[in-house]
């Protein structure tokens, strides 16, 4: 009995007994970002090597979807951020980007760098202005100062 | 939703594909499962009639199909044909035998070049599935049973049954009138009985 | 002299022999089995010469891939074939949608109701093609701002304005996905790009550039993938990672007659279906043509004026 199943085992293992799939790269808690706004927090934390970690994801799934807003621990401060750019695979027509962007915000949506140096997905501008509705905050600034759109 | 692989053209095979391999589970996994199909393939041009398991006689069956196909379309002058020929056939001498033999024998077929039959197994018996896989054109004998003259069929056997029975009911009339009239009948029994030992047509 | 004779008698012999023959012929039904015969090897023989002129319409496999079915039985239908065929068609009368090919470097417009002027513009290289029928894909790359951005489009979307090949051309591997972890200039293509006109008739170039990936860790293992485009892979290999390639290299499956037939479309069946389409996308072929040629002769006479 005992044999049968370290056998088992083993040939388990030689055959790789768990999944290999590509990973989602989904935006979930303890996910480290990347900062793509000019905020002086926000450039010390990206040239120090200390990216920013996703402590809370706001919506009801905890998995951050582009345009979602997320808490993140920076520098040993507490900063709210949007999702501009995901890694992940995108709808069609929505780019997919290298890296998982963010830029910082403050309580009332008003980004706290004054200047976006990465393309923003054009979509954007639908979802933040739906979000605007719905909030007391206004999250339509970060769109004026994204330099590029694709 | 996959998009077609466009650079290799294929025949068609003239037999039914399923839609997934069967495993034929191995140790070695995939390059075992190979293995044990390119001994049945070679059984198979070799002595061109093997008798084994019914899955094995299944997979087996569609790759040599594919061999031949792909020697009918590229003849022996074709490098990758001719590596994957020496790959599937594992005695060298029957690499001749397919493009030889086997190629001007299936040239102009317009069928498939193996067959498969379902061979018996003993009842209640808890043994795989046989069967028999050979290739067209075989000098052996036919396996299917074309023969209807044969005894055991269950309407011989009934048309047997029925002609013992009009013998005896014959027979026992005969007994009979020999019973009844003594010297005279001789001449008449023996009419009866060149009648009865005529045997009737089985259909 | 006697020779001869028994020749010419035997010679009558056969004649005779032969009307015979040809007589009897209306009459029993062997003949005309073999008339039969004779009439299918002619077939045969047709069969034959029309596999050779279409051997064109074959050729349409590598520049319209989305037109073959998927492989897969269990997907198939042919009655949705059909009619998507048919549809495809249709977009293409609107639409000019170029021959390009894994490597190729396309402008794509879309009608795109978040952006402001309405249409959005972006031009990358293509890295993957994929899908069949109306579902068919492909993802452009490109690196803007030190932020590489990957885009996919459907190929028969409606919103999609203009499809333009800016340089026709293809790599050595059939997937670019590579490029992802290579060095950004290997993807970096100019927004303002122009396209590069290739003479007509010349078969499309193949673009031999060797890529260089970046140190890892990388997004796959591209050790084990028998990369041709990419140069420097053994730099940054371990020992561990060549022992691990050599267990998990598969030699067998080039000879695995029957997973390639799974994932082809058999010839015959592909005949029925350029048979099918060809003679239509011919036709807008050359019509792209002519419409071409215009403009190139309708533009010097407004710079003239």
């Amino acid at each position: 009995m005992l044999k049968s199943v370290v056998s088992k085992l083993i040939s388990a293992q030689q055959t790789c007994g768990f999944h290999t799939t590509a990973c989602l790269n989904e935006v979930r808690l303890l996910t480290r970002l990347r900062v793509v706004d000019n905020s002086e927090i926000g450039k010390r934390a990206m040239a120090e090597g200390k990216p920013p970690k996703v402590i809370c994801v706001y919506n009801k799934t905890r998995v951050g979807y582009i345009g979602d807003r997320v808490l993140v621990a920076i520098k040993g401060q507490k900063k709210k951020g949007i999702l501009v750019g995901l890694k992940q695979t995108q709808k069609v027509k929505v780019p997919k980007f290298d890296s998982n962007n963010v830029v910082l915000i403050d309580d009332n949506g008003t980004p706290l760098g004054n200047r976006i140096h990465v393309p923003i997905p054009t979509i954007l501008r639908t979802i933040l202005k739906e979000k605007t509705h719905s909030k007391g905050a206004d999250y339509t600034k970060l769109l004026a100062i994204a330099t590029r759109f694709v | 939703m996959n998009q077609a692989e466009v650079s290799k053209l294929v025949s068609k095979l003239r037999i039914k594909v399923p839609p997934k391999h069967r495993k034929l589970p191995n140790p070695k996994g995939p390059e075992g499962r190979l293995d044990k199909l390119r001994k049945t393939v070679t059984g198979l041009i070799k002595y061109e009639r093997i008798e084994l398991n019914y899955n094995r006689a299944d997979e087996a069956r569609q790759y040599a199909e594919r061999l031949i196909s792909e020697a009918i379309r590229h003849g022996d002058c074709h490098k990758p044909t001719m590596d994957t020929a020496n790959f599937w056939l594992l005695e060298k001498e029957l690499v001749h035998k397919l493009f030889k033999v086997l190629v001007p024998r299936f040239e102009n077929s317009s069928v498939a070049y193996t067959k498969l039959y379902n061979a018996p197994k003993p009842q209640y018996a808890r043994v795989l599935d046989k069967a028999v896989l050979e290739l067209k054109g075989n000098p052996y004998p036919e396996l299917g049973n074309k023969q209807t003259n044969n005894k055991y069929f269950i309407q011989n056997i009934l048309l047997d049954a029925a002609k013992h029975e009009y013998r005896q009911a014959k027979y026992a009339e005969v007994a009979n009138k020999i019973g009844q009239a003594g010297n005279e009948t001789s001449p008449v029994n023996t009419e009866n009985a060149e009648k009865l030992n005529e045997k009737p047509m089985s259909s | 002299m006697a020779l001869a004779i028994r020749r010419s008698t035997s010679d009558i012999f056969c004649a005779a022999k032969w009307f015979i023959r040809r007589d009897c012929r209306v009459l029993s039904t062997l003949p005309e089995k073999a008339e039969v015969e004779v009439a299918t090897v002619t077939k045969k023989e047709k069969h034959i010469r029309t596999r050779g002129s279409r051997n064109s319409a074959l050729e349409n496999r590598f520049v319209y891939p989305e037109f073959l079915p998927d492989p897969n039985p269990n997907w198939r239908n042919s009655l949705r074939e059909k009619l998507e065929r048919a549809d495809m068609l249709k977009r293409r009368n609107q639409i000019d949608i170029p021959e390009f090919y894994v490597g190729s470097i396309l402008a794509v417009t879309v009608a795109d109701q978040h952006s402001q002027g309405k249409t959005n513009k972006f031009v990358g290289i293509c890295i993957e093609r994929k899908g069949c029928g109306l579902r068919a894909e492909f993802t452009l790359r490109n690196v803007v701002d030190h932020q590489g951005i990957e885009v996919r489009y459907d190929l028969y979307d409606p919103t999609i304005q203009i499809i333009q090949v800016l340089r026709l051309e293809k790599r050595l591997d059939e997937k670019l996905f590579y490029l992802r972890d290579a060095l950004p200039e290997y993807s970096t293509f100019p927004f303002d790009m122009d396209p590069e006109i290739l003479p007509e008739g010349t078969p499309v170039p193949l673009n031999p550039v060797q890529v260089k990936l970046k140190p890892r860790p990388w997004l796959e293992r591209w050790e084990r993938q028998d990369l041709k485009g990419v140069s420097n892979i053994e730099e940054h290999l371990k020992e561990k990672d060549r022992v691990r390639r050599e267990l998990r290299a598969t030699p067998w499956e080039k000879y695995d007659l029957m997973k390639q037939y799974r994932q082809t479309i058999p010839i015959e069946d592909q005949n029925d279906i350029w048979a099918e389409v060809n003679s239509q996308l011919q036709q807008l072929h050359m019509t792209r043509k002519k419409m071409s040629r215009k403009r190139t002769f309708s533009t010097p006479k407004t710079q003239l004026g």
